[in-house]
């Protein structure tokens, strides 16, 4: 979706003001909110991908007033509702009300942390031979699909070159609508500055997407 | 994306105009981390030495790792 999260070659956001000895939380529900995210997820109530989408459908004012972990606990909080895993009167309540729906796996105990919190692996088997290889010169297609996508807009209709193939992969966008995992092969595409950014762009900035197949055409 | 020269200023690296930039859109599943480069001084030194110098920010693209006698 052409969403507020899609914010590359954006302006008017100010300086990047880095934390110094940045922690690893600021405060201790954001541990909690990571620990419910990765449980959840491994125990079968939805992938990366869609957990991904709920949070760029978050409210475009909510999501640039939200820290990173707050809008790791809206997009859960929406995603457990439409599943059906906790009802809203129970988020407004502070505890459950009904009785809890089974998960596919889980629950966890301590031992399974280390598991849980390895992330996923994404390869899978090709099932056609790739259109691309390195070298190739290749145009992100000018599309703008309404649900998940990792096309970035600021790439769309633009040309570049194929650096890299990373292999067949789970297809974020089917995934993300629980439409199948559907692999699609996955390239590094590196484009010129002044290519995305026109004639002032600084002749010195290459700029690298990974993209897959479908987002690409030969040019 | 448009002013990759500017942020790294942002995060106090300020690079020759002749030093390329290449900026990594994470937009797969696929992680990236950058080697840094070896600071003056460290010549010969062990992977566990090196390894007291690097830094997240130098392990990201934003930031140079210490220099061998540098407080950390």
């Amino acid at each position: 979706m052409n969403g507020v999260h899609d914010m590359g070659g954006m302006d008017g956001f100010g300086k990047v003001e880095p934390e110094p000895n940045e922690p690893m939380f600021h405060s201790e529900w954001e541990a909690r909110v990571l620990a419910m995210v990765r449980a959840m997820g491994a125990a079968g109530a939805f992938n990366i991908d869609t957990s991904r989408f709920y949070r760029e459908t978050l409210p475009p004012h909510i999501y640039l007033g939200s820290s990173y972990y707050k809008k790791w606990l809206l997009g859960l909080e929406d995603l457990l509702v439409d599943k059906g895993f906790v009802a809203a009167s129970e988020i407004a309540a502070g505890h459950a009300m009904e009785p809890a729906k089974p998960l596919k796996r889980g629950k966890f105990t301590r031992d399974d942390v280390e598991r849980i919190m390895v992330r996923g692996k994404f390869g899978r088997a090709a099932s056609a031979p790739a259109k691309f290889k390195p070298g190739d010169r290749v145009r992100a297609r000018n599309i703008h699909p309404t649900t998940h996508t990792r096309l970035p807009r600021y790439v769309r209709g633009h040309v570049g070159v194929v650096e890299r193939d990373h292999g067949c992969q789970v297809f974020p966008d089917t995934a993300a609508t629980g439409a199948g995992e559907n692999p699609q092969w996955l390239y590094t595409v590196v484009f010129n500055g002044a290519e995305l950014w026109g004639p002032d762009a600084d002749p010195s900035v290459k700029i690298s997407i990974d993209a897959f197949e479908p987002y690409l055409e030969a040019a | 994306m448009k002013d990759p020269r500017g942020v790294l200023a942002d995060f106090g690296v300020t690079l020759p105009q002749e030093t390329d930039i290449r900026v990594w859109d994470s937009t797969a599943e696929t992680r990236f981390l950058v080697l840094p480069m070896r600071p003056n001084g460290a010549e010969g030194w062990s992977e566990q030495q090196l390894a007291e110098l690097v830094t997240r920010d130098s392990m990201i693209g934003t930031g140079f790792p210490r220099t061998p006698g540098a407080p950390s």
